[in-house]
């Protein structure tokens, strides 16, 4: 299946060379290692007889024929299939982290074989793809939707992606947390195993990949156009909105046949069309061929390697591209060439509000949200509203819960909004800072190394995974000159890693599943007293420290060259700022989880209820966040008592529609 | 519908699950918070003169299904339990009494809920994320430490159903159950040993691409050798004793009889049963899969009896 890249026949040119080694490196160790396994299983003498007329009595050919054999393509289509659509994606959305994942397909397909498989199975009876494919274009159809008024701005389809990602996938964990033992099924596909059953799998995608590339390639003069800006290419006689709908759909369908055929492989993606592009790959003629051929080679090798790997149970091959392709683009970051992003500025009215008078009436808005969530309950007899003489009664229960909510959803705010204003980027999120990210890869470790849940344990853990990402982060921001794009790429990275070791995890049946998951979707059931007085003071803090930092923040926006120009000392700047950023992030996930939705909505909406400066953005998004966490985890304890939802999923969950609403109304 | 389940209930709890019930519908009768507080307290009052009489927890609240598990072997109907549907599907045995309250999930137990009911005793079990020490302030706790690898789960059932057992007053109950485990188990070997007897495979799927496959470490394990029967599965297995593979690895059981557990996922089955690769594995096509009903695989003597029987039945 792998094609050997013919096209490399010029070595003339190192470039060439350079993407023929990419690709025939990875691919030739696949090989020998392929052939080595497969000939311990069945002589190579007989493969062609086992191939042709298999003998299903003898265990061997059965495996061979019906295992082996079907393993060894679907790992070089599914690579194929992910580094064109990366390839595709990125073209499209001129943006180098666009992958499947970022336009909201993945989600979508995802939430819809879950929905399908936890209530409506029947549907899967005939294979998955069908579901799949219709879920993932209903999101990302959604996201063309926000997107269309903005004539399809990267930046805008980058944030209604991520949205649109967030919503689902917290529906989907939602639902399976929710049938947690009817869900194992969902998790194994989740994470990405290639183990086949039989060649089916290859003959659905096969076509369909095919169809791909020659789509593509005859997409490739008008996807050229697509790098200059819409003016230009309508005048060139090309019909931008078009040629972007078509090669998404492209990406669309490939996508989710691999969803749907595999599950989510993680990574390939955004990596492939990375890789090529660092190799010297700088026509899209170039990335088409040698992307889907890069994809092909490393997740071939991924799989092979996998496939020796010692454990007692199956290490999911989604789950290791993660892990070997997510290092190895940190490592070439530091060849990339920074402003590979560009920012722009987002196209945000500028109205004149009174914000102290505005600021004060949300302040008003918060405290009575607090009091309200308080009072107001549900027990097993049915709402009702808290006698003052009760409070004490019910205050251990819920007092820590809403301030930890409270002082979480503050710190997530500022270090959102810091992030947003220090990097131009409108998807910089402390999730996408990667310290999150670091903190669960910490709490991981600590469950893959012991047995049972150790908080103290699990605390310390979650520490020292934030503080190493956040060194690692500056160390490599030291290393050349502080570029942002490169931080987020980095952040993105972690991030990967982090929820792909938790799903090897889910995947691996541990009963502590529950515990994670809660975790994970940013729970305050387990907020202690102390957890309360540490998120109410470090927010505190914070609010205090970060107004200092206010000519910064009102100037990087503006970009590099602008700031330096005003006189700023931009490492120094972008050293603090990220500082004060990383600590409450990472505190705010010590505390309840990794929570990713507060931290990117909440300076969104602030600028949207016109908090333009940076200073009352600040106060404004504190108050934002910490308004949605409260809510969501009053929602979270009462919606469905006496089952509980976690805060964090909820206000993911809650809060994606409404910012989609936003996102239209700003339009008109 | 709690409310059906509460009138169904027993002694003393009737009397304060009625003026609850009341207390439920009391915002229309406009009965107020302070007064069902005011039934609990009552309710709280009485629990109490009855654990005085007999100075032994019988109000308990489960945490998850396997401490759940023992307690309704020794004979005692628990308050409340988290995930009752769960443990219809999965445990299935013993039957749970209507009464038992639903207490959320397993990994987020209701709080609020635990302390108005006003349990005894609180039972969880390790590995569920739980940190005993915060159910503390509600109750005693009794806590089974099943797959913490320091005793092998058959033994520490029986050593953890005699310690609940003399928790909640019950010791004669909890003797009576080991042996009566231990009789069946030793029955089911009886009847078993007549038959030629190939080694077995137990597994759960759960798509149609893995199984779980149960070995060194497990519950089912231990009963297998308890009942003289050989495991077919003897590789390496996680901590909660099984492993997750694919499906060709159970060629290497070679023409052992295969146990799936059940239950299947509908679309699940449709997909194996069409699949070239399992029909053709050894111990398919000898046509030795038997499926049995749903055990806990991680329950106490009351799954280990149920996989028993359930094997013995094959």
């Amino acid at each position: 299946m792998i094609r050997l890249p013919h096209s490399s026949a010029h070595p003339a040119s190192s470039r060439n060379r350079n993407l023929a080694l990419l690709v025939l490196l990875p691919a030739l160790l696949a090989a020998i290692l392929s052939y080595v396994a497969l000939n311990h299983l069945l002589p190579s003498d007989q493969w062609w007889q086992s191939f042709r007329a298999t003998d299903l009595t003898d265990p061997n050919q059965l495996i061979f024929r019906y295992s082996a054999l079907p393993r060894l393509f679907i790992a070089p289509l599914v690579g194929a299939a992910l580094g064109l659509t990366g390839t595709i994606l990125q073209q499209v959305l001129r943006n180098p982290l666009a992958e499947p994942t970022t336009v909201g397909t993945n989600a979508g397909a995802s939430l819809a074989i879950v929905i399908a498989t936890l209530y409506a199975p029947w549907m899967l009876e005939t294979g998955r793809e069908w579901v799949a494919l219709a879920g993932g274009t209903v999101t990302t159809a959604i996201v063309f939707m926000l997107a269309k008024g903005r004539s399809f701005s990267p930046v805008t389809m980058i944030i209604a992606g991520l949205i649109i990602s967030l919503t689902c996938s917290s529906a989907s964990s939602l639902l399976m947390a929710l049938n947690r033992e009817y869900s194992e099924e969902l998790f194994i596909w989740q994470s990405g195993s290639l183990v086949q059953n039989g060649g089916d799998a290859i003959f659905k995608l096969l076509p369909w990949v095919v169809g791909g590339l020659l789509a593509s390639f005859a997409l490739l003069r008008p996807l050229l156009l697509l790098e200059l800006d819409d003016e230009s290419t309508q005048s060139l006689g090309s019909r931008p909105t078009l040629v972007r709908l078509s090669s998404m759909f492209i990406a669309v369908v490939l996508s989710t046949m691999v969803v749907a055929s595999v599950g989510v492989i993680s990574f390939i993606a955004l990596a492939a069309p990375a890789v090529v592009r660092m190799c010297g790959a700088r026509t899209l003629r170039q990335r088409l061929t040698w992307a889907p051929l890069a994809g092909a080679s490393l997740l071939w090798l991924t799989d092979r390697l996998v496939q020796m790997a010692p454990f007692p149970s199956e290490v999911p091959t989604g789950t290791a591209t993660a892990l070997f392709g997510a290092p190895l683009l940190l490592l070439l970051l530091i060849k990339l060439r920074p402003a590979a992003i560009t920012a722009r500025p987002s196209h945000v009215s500028v109205r004149t509000v009174n914000t102290r008078l505005r600021l004060g009436m949300m302040l008003g808005l918060l405290i009575l949200v607090l009091v309200v969530v308080f009072m107001f309950g549900r027990s097993a007899g049915g709402w009702y509203w808290l006698q003052p003489s009760d409070v004490s009664n019910l205050l251990d229960l819920r007092g820590p819960r809403t301030l930890t909510a409270l002082g979480t959803g503050m710190m997530l705010a500022l270090a959102g909004t810091l992030m947003q204003r220090m990097t131009g980027n409108a998807m910089a999120a402390p999730e996408v800072l990667g310290v999150s990210g670091g903190a669960t890869v910490g709490v991981l470790a600590v469950m893959l190394l012991t047995s049972g849940v150790n908080r103290s344990l699990t605390f310390t853990a979650a520490a020292a995974g934030a503080l190493a990402t956040l060194f690692m982060l500056l160390f490599f921001g030291r290393q050349k000159r502080f570029s942002a794009d490169r931080q987020l790429l980095a952040g993105v990275c972690i991030a990967t890693i982090s929820s792909s070791i938790a799903a090897v995890f889910i995947a691996g049946g541990d009963q502590r599943i529950d515990f994670l998951l809660a975790w994970m979707s940013g729970s305050t059931y387990h907020a202690s007293p102390m957890d309360a007085v540490v998120a109410i003071i470090t927010a505190v803090l914070l609010l205090a420290i970060i107004p200092l930092t206010a000519r910064w923040l009102d100037i990087l926006p503006l970009g590099g060259s602008s700031a330096r120009a005003l006189g700023v000392n931009l490492p120094l700047a972008h050293v603090i700022l990220m500082l004060l950023a990383a600590i409450p992030a990472g505190i705010a996930t010590l505390l309840i989880g990794p929570l990713s939705f507060v931290g990117l909505m909440a300076p969104h909406l602030a600028r949207f209820l016109g908090f333009q400066r940076a200073i009352p953005q600040l106060f404004a998004s504190a108050v934002i966040g910490g308004l949605i966490l409260v809510s969501a985890d009053w929602m979270g304890r009462t919606l469905i008592f006496p089952w509980q939802i976690p805060a964090g999923l909820l206000a993911a969950f809650a809060g994606g529609p409404y910012f989609m609403v936003l996102m239209l109304k700003d339009r008109r | 519908m709690f409310l059906w389940r509460r009138t169904e209930a027993d002694g003393f709890h009737e009397v304060s699950l009625v003026i609850r019930s009341v207390s439920a519908r009391g915002i229309s009768a406009g009965i107020t918070r302070r007064v069902c507080l005011g039934g609990m307290a009552f309710a709280w009052l009485a629990g109490n003169a009855s654990r005085a009489q007999t100075g032994t927890p019988e109000r308990i609240a489960c945490l998850e299904w396997t401490s759940a598990e023992m307690a309704i072997s020794l004979g005692l109907v628990p308050l409340c339990l988290c995930d009752l549907r769960g443990y219809e599907d999965w445990v299935v045995a013993p039957d749970l009494a209507s009464s038992i309250l639903d207490l959320g999930s397993r990994s987020e137990p209701n709080l609020e809920m635990l302390r108005d009911l006003q349990p005894h005793l609180i039972t969880g079990a390790y590995g569920y994320g739980l940190e005993e020490s915060d159910f503390k302030r509600f109750a005693p706790t009794f806590n089974v430490p099943f797959y913490d690898g320091t005793m092998a789960p058959y033994a520490q059932a029986q050593k953890e159903t005699r310690r609940l057992g003399a928790i909640l007053g019950r010791s004669a109950e909890a003797e009576a159950l080991v042996f009566r485990v231990e009789n069946t188990v030793a029955h089911v070997r009886e009847q078993m040993g007549n038959r030629a007897t190939r080694p077995l495979c137990i597994v759960s799927m759960f798509d149609d691409r893995h199984v779980r496959v149960y070995g060194a470490g497990s519950l089912f394990q231990d009963i297998l050798s308890k009942l003289g029967l050989t495991n077919a599965w003897t590789k390496e297995t996680n901590t909660w004793g099984f492993s997750s593979v694919g499906i060709e690895e159970l060629v290497s059981i070679g023409d052992a009889t295969l146990i799936s557990l059940d239950p299947i996922p509908k679309h699940v089955k449709i997909r194996i049963d069409q699949s070239t690769l399992w029909n053709n594995l050894p111990c398919v096509r000898n046509g030795k899969v038997i499926t049995i009903p749903a055990v806990w695989p991680f329950g106490g003597l009351a799954a280990a009896e149920r996989f028993a029987s359930l094997l013995a039945m094959t």
